[in-house]
């Protein structure tokens, strides 16, 4: 079992990581903040029972996310359990033609990759569905295995690569919307 | 699934390749048809790219004073704790 008095040397390295994923969920720096100052308080607590040797990164986003969920669900009306419309695989990068219109120099990629702004990725994530949301934060954010997000969440290991495969999906249906009014993309692309 | 990895069986596994779940000898028949496939290739990189970009666009830069503010909290619960 861990010591209570090598918690700040052992957990505080994540707290920036917590915070990132923090906004994420949230959505506003102040409720990022309330949920990191909640999450490292009740680590603290419990952090007798931590399991020293084990993944302690894992066990602090599995109370960030419990947190999360107690907290906010209960304030907004948001379904906690949403289903996303059937989006085909590599819907982004399909959509894209592979004509190069505008500039024979750079690819229909590259355009949509360099003019998509930090807002649009932001905004695409954050509208996700819940259920959706978390397993794309845990992978493409922290970079968790599907094993530690199966077990930061809860679920089992097939649900996790389902709902990122289809929370990605989702999320690139977003971004091609905004890169459509951004005219980073030709009318009518679409890859045979 | 055998050496061979044709289109479909690359398509099917991209995001576990691009997420490094798959096993050495998958990983390395992905990779091979990869390298003999510009589509393929193509496709992967792409969906590469944009998940580098999201994890840059999703990271923040946290508040000095939230860092602090925890470690009171820490310190707070345990002189509490210890009274």
């Amino acid at each position: 079992m861990a010591d209570q008095a090598n918690f700040e040397r052992d957990a505080m390295q994540y707290s920036r990581q917590l915070y990132s994923a923090a906004m994420r969920m949230a959505r506003n720096p102040a409720d990022a903040e309330d949920l990191v100052q909640e999450t490292f308080l009740k680590a603290y607590r419990a952090y007798d029972t931590f399991q020293e040797g084990t993944n302690l990164k894992a066990w602090l986003y599995r109370i960030l996310t419990n947190t999360y969920i107690n907290k906010y669900r209960k304030e907004s009306r948001r379904p906690s359990e949403v289903d996303l419309g059937d989006v085909e695989d590599l819907y982004l990068y399909r959509r894209l033609g592979s004509e190069d219109t505008v500039d024979a120099s750079r690819t229909t990629e590259d355009r949509v990759l360099d003019g998509l702004v930090e807002s649009d990725i932001k905004a695409a994530v954050e509208e996700l569905p819940e259920n959706f949301r978390m397993p794309v934060l845990l992978a493409d954010l922290e970079g968790f295995s599907y094993k530690e997000i199966a077990e930061i969440l809860d679920i089992p290991i097939g649900t996790v690569m389902s709902r990122l495969h289809r929370g990605r999906k989702a999320m690139q249906k977003r971004l091609w919307e905004f890169a459509s009014q951004r005219g980073l993309v030709p009318e009518d692309a679409e890859r045979p | 699934m055998s050496h061979d990895c044709d289109c479909g069986d690359a398509q099917d596994q991209l995001y576990q390749y691009l997420d490094s779940e798959l096993d050495s000898e998958t990983a390395t028949s992905v990779r091979s048809h990869l390298d003999d496939c510009n589509g393929c290739h193509d496709s992967f990189d792409f969906e590469r790219r944009l998940k580098l970009i999201v994890r840059q666009c999703l990271t923040e830069d946290m508040p000095e004073t939230l860092e602090v503010k925890v470690r009171e909290l820490i310190r707070s619960e345990t002189s509490r704790r210890s009274q």
